[in-house]
């Protein structure tokens, strides 16, 4: 019998080390994030905290969050870590982040997400804090849910859609097209003129296909009614088979998300596209075209017939704290920075982005503003939320109907089987 | 007188060595921190999200609930063959592709080209750029609307409208193909021009004697003795790709309507878009289940050519 030349002890001492790596392995999966929970831990009375926003990964607005953050960090001599993943992605990523106890401070949300990231527990209730900020019931609501103030309305505004007049005159468009049959119209004449031009820059990408929703509402689908999805009714397969038409004509482009929407638009090469009220100043920052802006102009949603009401998607963010560290502290950080006049002013002016306070709306370099009135009237006015905010699900929600809808333009799949099957998707979404 | 003492039998020495080790309870030894370690970080996580499969459970939220095989049934009455399918396609295309063209390449840089140090060299170069970097260049190609790709055929006349490379189910795959194709070949034709040059020189001459075409030369000579390094770089291949995930997913997203969805992108998208961690465990368990049997495969091939030396 061979042997190895080593002693017991000298195993033994061998595998104690061996045990202690594994041991420390342990520990360090034991340091691991355990999953969702209902707080993060930590000095809730730090000074120091995150501050998470996609806003911080796009170039048009990053200077002016990153001034507010240097402000507050001069004025309370504490340190603000600038956090932020891509719009597209920041859902999921936050999710994760925050389920793992990586997420602390203040978290930038779009209003449609709030349900989803509210059920996790680890948002702070912000009612008390929320009472002292002036803010319009409007703004408030879209912070609010199951009853609680979990976010603080840093912006309240809507979804609509945005014309080029310059391009509508150069194909001799005089008026904003008012009903779909008008619209259409329009498209084919902005097509004619050549170049390369999509006429509306509608999202086709599953990204940004949730647009989808205020033209089935158009059609006279509700989406859900009395919690019965309606979506897979005649309207919404109307819809479908309408964009579709679009889409196969080229009055609509493929590959299109908001983004390349806006750099379609940018370009000069679109005469139509769907963004948020902030979309005027993201798209004419990047554009080459310094006239742009002027020419930019908010647009009712087309009706089916005369007389209907114009549809729109409410949009906005809230920023939100997580309960543990630096609580205290995002808290009064997330107050300033909706609230505060000069902040939101100075916001304003530099993204078109209008405030949530009676206050702030008030101030004349708002309410002057005429982009911002015409879009309140035409777009703002009669927007709506989503039926689907409700549920912790809605991203899942838009993105299979989304999928569905793309399944139609692609041609993989016919509009009433594709609603059909986006009918069943939501309902068992909804279920789980 | 003397009496001599009979010789006493020498008692039996115990065959024992003194604690030390034998040879096999050693390379136990040595083995037992990495098996903990790997059963730690590998076998637990692997054995808890198999677990995971028969339950429903959100991602974000606390507690979950026994389903069965639900999950399971989900796929396999759903979508599993036809991400199985799209999944295939995927492998099958990006590796016999970059295959070719690492063959190709490693065939002319053998031949002694001219300048073919750096030619070596300069293929090298996508092997060295991040997948994620390779992806967004490609997507940047073949944009639908501002893309480069379009930009010069329809500069040369070839189309007169743009067209939608990635928003379309008939170009999507072949776009992620050739992404993937053009991200690796390079290690391909490494290792098929490692392999090439192992060939002794004499045994083309005594072809070429004997008159051997080069095809001839080729098939008779060159292929039999690359063969071992080529199934190898080909399998190893197949199992990556089976697995591959940032190509798709950067150019795609697994659309448009799904066309480009593999196991990979589903997973993903299960569970960090849909965040049901139970539907997407049970989905990843039913792909390493093929995954077991690709790896198997390679090992019969890697031991079959250990035995043969």
């Amino acid at each position: 019998m061979t042997t190895s030349g080593i002693t017991r002890r000298g195993a033994l001492r061998m595998f104690g080390i061996g045990a202690l790596g594994v041991a420390g392995a342990g520990a360090l999966g034991a340091c691991a994030p355990s999953g969702a929970g209902t707080s993060s831990g930590g000095d809730t009375k730090s000074k120091n905290f995150d501050f998470t926003s996609w806003s911080l990964n796009e170039e048009a607005a990053k200077p002016s969050i990153e001034k507010i953050i240097a402000a507050w960090e001069k004025a309370e001599g504490s340190k603000i870590r600038a956090v932020s993943y891509p719009y597209n992605e920041y859902l999921s990523q936050l999710t994760l982040k925050l389920g793992g106890g990586e997420t602390t401070g203040a978290v930038h949300l779009d209003i449609a997400w709030l349900a989803a990231v509210a059920q996790m527990g680890k948002l702070a209730d912000l009612g008390s804090v929320a009472l002292k900020g002036g803010y319009t019931n409007v703004a408030l609501d879209s912070g609010m849910y199951d009853g609680k103030q979990y976010g603080l309305p840093w912006n309240t505004g809507s979804i609509g859609v945005i014309a080029n007049s310059s391009l509508l005159e150069k194909a001799g468009i005089k008026k904003h097209p008012t009903t779909v049959e008008e619209f259409e119209g329009a498209l084919r004449e902005l097509k004619g003129l050549g170049g390369g031009v999509v006429p509306y820059a509608a999202a086709t990408k599953v990204a940004q296909l949730k647009d989808i929703f205020p033209w089935m509402q158009t059609f006279g689908c509700t989406l859900l009614e009395d919690s019965k999805v309606t979506i897979g009714d005649d309207a919404s397969i109307d819809a479908v088979t309408w964009y579709k038409k679009l889409h196969d004509e080229k009055l609509i482009a493929a590959d299109v998300d908001r983004f390349d929407a806006r750099a379609l638009f940018g370009q000069g090469k679109a005469a139509f596209y769907d963004d948020a009220i902030i979309g005027k100043g993201v798209t004419a920052a990047q554009s080459k075209d310094k006239t742009l802006a002027d020419a930019m102009r908010p647009m009712k949603r087309p009706v089916l017939r005369a007389g209907d009401t114009p549809q729109a998607l409410l949009w906005g963010g809230v920023i939100a704290i997580v309960k543990g560290k630096g609580q205290d502290a995002a808290t009064e950080f997330a107050l300033h920075t909706t609230t505060d006049r000069a902040t939101t002013t100075e916001y304003f002016a530099a993204r078109a982005l209008p405030p949530s306070t009676t206050a702030g709306l008030s101030d004349p370099k708002v309410a002057q503003d005429t982009f911002t009135t015409e879009w309140t009237e035409k777009i703002t006015d009669t927007a709506t939320g989503s039926p689907f905010w409700q549920f912790a699900q809605n991203a899942q929600i838009e993105e299979a109907v989304a999928k569905q809808v793309q399944a139609v333009l692609v041609g993989t799949s016919k509009p009433k089987d594709a609603m059909k099957k986006a009918a069943e998707e939501v309902n068992d979404l909804i279920k789980r | 007188m003397s009496t001599a003492a009979p010789p006493q039998k020498a008692a039996p020495r115990r065959e024992r060595s003194g604690g030390r080790l034998s040879n096999g309870a050693f390379a136990l030894l040595l083995t037992a921190p990495g098996l903990a370690l790997f059963a730690a970080i590998i076998i637990y996580p692997l054995l808890s999200a198999l677990f995971t499969g028969f339950f429903k459970q959100d991602l974000r939220l606390p507690g979950r609930e026994f389903v069965g095989l639900e999950n399971f049934s989900y796929w396999l009455d759903g979508e599993f063959l036809t991400i199985l399918k799209q999944t295939l396609i995927f492998t099958f295309g990006a590796t016999l592709v970059p295959f070719v063209v690492g063959f190709a390449l490693a065939l002319a840089l053998n031949s002694g080209l001219k300048g073919s140090g750096f030619l070596r060299g300069l293929f090298l170069f996508p092997w060295v750029i991040p997948g994620v970097v390779v992806s967004f260049l490609w997507m940047w190609i073949f944009n639908a609307n501002y893309g480069v790709l379009n930009g010069v055929l329809m500069k040369a006349g070839i189309i007169e409208e743009s067209i939608s490379w990635l928003g379309q189910p008939g170009t999507a795959m072949l776009a992620v193909i050739v992404t993937k194709t053009w991200a690796s070949f390079p290690w391909m034709m490494v290792m098929l021009l490692a392999g090439l040059q192992t060939v002794p020189k004499e045994l083309h001459e005594a072809a070429s004697m004997d008159g051997a075409g080069s095809i001839r030369r080729f098939f008779a000579v060159t292929w039999p003795q690359v063969r071992g390094v080529a199934s190898i770089v080909l399998l190893l291949e197949f199992i990556w790709n089976f697995q591959h995930f940032d190509t798709i997913y950067v150019l795609t997203g697994g659309g448009p309507a799904g066309t480009t969805e593999t196991f990979a992108t589903a997973v993903y998208q299960t569970a960090f878009k849909g965040f049901d961690i139970g539907r997407a465990t049970a989905l990843g368990g039913l792909w390493m289940v093929l995954l077991l049997i690709l790896v198997a495969v390679y090992l019969r091939i890697t031991e079959r050519k250990g035995d043969a030396r």
